[in-house]
Parts: C-alpha cells; structure tokens; sequence
C-alpha cells in the first residue's frame, strides 16, 4: 500500500478502497495475508481505530477474513466481489458525472457517444 | 496501572474577576488519542491545568474514575501533563538540567521508564547535562516529548510537543506517538496548532473557543458533516436553506459558506445545482469555527 491520502474522502474509506486496488492489482493474492491495522497505521501516519475502521469495513463487505490470532487474509473471490461492487458504483460515479460535465459544456449525445467510442479504441 | 476515565463536570475557572472556562464537561476514555485545538487563549492550558490537578477548580470537578485529582497524589501519578517549557524561572534564567527534570519525574510517575527515556534521549540527541535555559525551542519540545511518552501514565497530556519542531522532527514525533499508542494502548491528549498534519492521528477532537467547548466529535465524522458550499450567491442560499451556518463570505456575485449537517442531506441538496460542495479539512474547519467572521453564525 502505497497511496497518499487526500482530504475529500474519510480515511478509513481510502484505506478500503487502497486495499481493494492492492488486491485487484495482485499485490495482495486470494489467501495471502494483509497488512495489520497497527502496520497500517504507522505506514500512513493515522489513528489505529481509523485504520482498524477501514479494514473491518473490508471484512463486512467479505473481501477480507480474519484468521483468530493471525491477522487479515484475502478472500477466496475477492477480485470478483471488488470488481462487482465497483460496477455497482461506477453508473453513480463516473457515468453520472460524466452526463452532468457534458451537459455543463452543451455536449449533445450522440457526440458524447463519439467520444466514448473513440476514447474506447484509443484505450 | 488502572486505566480510567478523566472528566470534568460543569468546571469553571477565573483569574481573580476574569472567568476563563465557562462550565466544561467533557470526558477522556481509555485507550484514545485525542486532540484538543484552540486559538491562542482559548483556555487550552487551563483546561489542561485543570484536569491535571495543577490548577485548583473555581467551580465543578475534575475525576479520574471516580476520584477527585484536586490534592489527590494517588489519582495524579496516573495523569502526566507535560507542559510547554520555559528557559526562565521566575526572574532568572531555567538553571535546571534536562536530568534534573528526568529525575523529578522518574520519582513522581511510578510507571517512569528509565530505558525507555534513555532511548528517547538517544534518538533526539539530547545532552542530559545541558541547562534548560540553553535549549533551543526545538529541543525544549523534545524534552516534554521525552517526559511524557516516559512517563508511561495511563492518561498522557502534551501540551504543544511540536512546537518549534522541524517537520523531520515532527513526523517522527507522530511515529513515536503511534508506535507507544500500540504498545500500551494509553491515553493521549494533545494540544497543537499544526492541524492538518496532525489530524489523522487523531481519533477524537475537541475545539475550545473562548473558554467553551464548540465541538467535540470523532475527528472524521466531524470533517463528514462540515461542508464548504460557493457558486452564485442565491444558488448557494437555495442550496443550504435551512442547515446550521457556521460560517459565510462573499465576493462580488459569489458566495462561500460552511454548513454543518449529514453528508447525505447535503448531497441531496445540492444535486443538480451550479454549485461547489466540498470538504473541509481540519484546518479549515477550526478557522470555519472559531473564526467570528463579521457574517457568520456560530452556534453549538
């Protein structure tokens, strides 16, 4: 884990979400153990309980286990259930934002859907 | 040692005719780090004083559990408050060593640890023979760091520990803090007028103005419900009708306010509108609070 915090979100929510972006990256594989809250902690300069915050928010959401007396493990499946959750969010997120900002710039939709095909081939 | 929990009920302090803390209560759970944040004279010290035993109440009470810590040696040698330093005393300049200091306090706290000292003393590059008058700003704060985090006391009080301190210093400072928070799960309460780097370590946070408690809050959940919103001046009225307004500007056709009320109330509320909603750091959030803005409400 290696981000920066900025100030526009809770931390704990940027501790999850860093997690998350480490295990969709395969820093962190299914079964393989997670930093400590206290590691955590020290590394991003940040109250325990926030970080404990972050994590166990992670292990509501099943996409981290707690093995008693070990510490955090990645779950089985958990790419998948990252990648399903962050579907759920990206209409509200990105999609949204992106209608509103075009609306901003009198952008029409079938030009906004020349750009979206167009970055979409680029990419 | 016991870890308990320091509170003061209804406390009242004055100075002669001057009242400087106008019925404080506020409580101090085991194993938090708070941050206690303040204009220059706020009441800060005196708060701290107070709840230390050093300054004698002129209404309410001050407990650790149950215990009242006025004249109370067994409830104070759980407390350390390790105060600003002076390089002079009374008339003349602070004669004591840095040592001298160490020794008081290992007889004082008696769960002082003398490795532990040792090892801060180390680390800072401390000369222990050096007179207190002779120490620059920077190593004055080491000194109370080293005393405080010693003096391993179930509830620990420092009062500005980086003041004068270089950034270097003061990340390590935080380290510190963190890393002895780990071990022994203690109390901290710190004083500071460098916020935003200090506001994530930070669980609680408590804002003294003018001798009374504004807010007091888990430090994040604080920052969630303080929101700047600016655009055009009636597009922001609109927007915040209603809410708790801390603070407001304007310039020219914009306006800027603070408001205070559930992140989801204000993301309603400003869906579909030409304006700007944003967080606010610690930073600004204390100047949003305690800033008595010629326009501007406060309001508990």
């Amino acid at each position: 884990m290696n981000g920066m915090l900025n100030e526009q979100t809770s931390i704990y929510l940027q501790i999850a979400q860093m997690m998350e972006n480490d295990i969709l990256r395969g820093i962190y594989q299914e079964e393989e153990q997670v930093p400590s809250t206290n590691e955590l902690a020290r590394q991003f300069r940040i109250n325990p309980a926030t970080a404990a915050k972050g994590v166990n928010l992670l292990v509501e959401e099943g996409i981290l286990y707690k093995k008693r007396g070990i510490g955090m493990f990645v779950s089985t499946g958990a790419v998948a259930a990252i990648r399903q959750k962050r579907k759920a969010a990206f209409y509200e997120d990105y999609v949204k934002t992106l209608v509103n900002e075009a609306k901003n710039l009198h952008i029409d939709k079938a030009e906004l859907l020349e750009m979206i095909g167009k970055a979409q081939s680029e990419g | 040692m016991e870890h308990k929990t320091l509170k003061a009920q209804g406390l009242v302090k004055a100075y002669g005719k001057k009242q400087v803390l106008h019925g404080i209560n506020i409580e101090f759970r085991p194993g938090c780090i708070y941050g206690l944040i303040g204009r220059n004279g706020a009441g800060k010290t005196t708060l701290l004083g107070c709840l230390t035993g050093q300054l004698r109440p002129t209404g309410g009470q001050v407990l650790y559990g149950e215990d009242l810590v006025w004249e109370n040696a067994k409830a104070l040698e759980n407390i350390c408050f390790s105060r600003e330093m002076s390089t002079t005393f009374f008339a003349g300049p602070n004669t004591y060593k840095i040592r001298d200091y160490m020794r008081a306090a290992r007889a004082y706290y008696p769960g002082w640890d003398e490795e532990y000292a040792q090892k801060l003393v180390a680390e800072f590059g401390l000369n222990v023979k050096k007179q207190i008058s002779k120490l620059s700003k920077g190593m004055l704060s080491m000194v109370t760091i080293v005393l405080a985090l010693a003096s391993r006391a179930p509830v620990t009080i420092l009062d500005e520990p980086v003041a004068g301190l270089d950034v270097v210093a003061r990340q390590r400072f935080y380290d510190l803090l963190l890393e002895d928070f780990e071990q022994t799960g203690r109390t901290f309460v710190v004083s500071t007028h460098i916020l935003d780097e200090a506001s994530p370590i930070f669980e609680e946070v408590v804002v003294l103005d003018e001798g009374n408690i504004i807010a007091m809050d888990n430090t994040d959940h604080l920052l969630s419900v303080l929101h700047q919103v600016s655009g055009l001046e009636d597009e922001v009225d609109a927007a915040v009708e209603g809410m708790e307004l801390i603070s407001s500007r304007k310039t020219g056709r914009s306006k800027t306010v603070v408001v205070r009320c559930e992140e989801s109330l204000l993301q309603r509320a400003v869906a579909g509108r030409p304006v700007d909603a944003s967080r606010l750091n610690l930073q600004n959030a204390f100047i949003a609070l305690t800033g008595h803005k010629e326009d501007s409400h406060d309001q508990k």
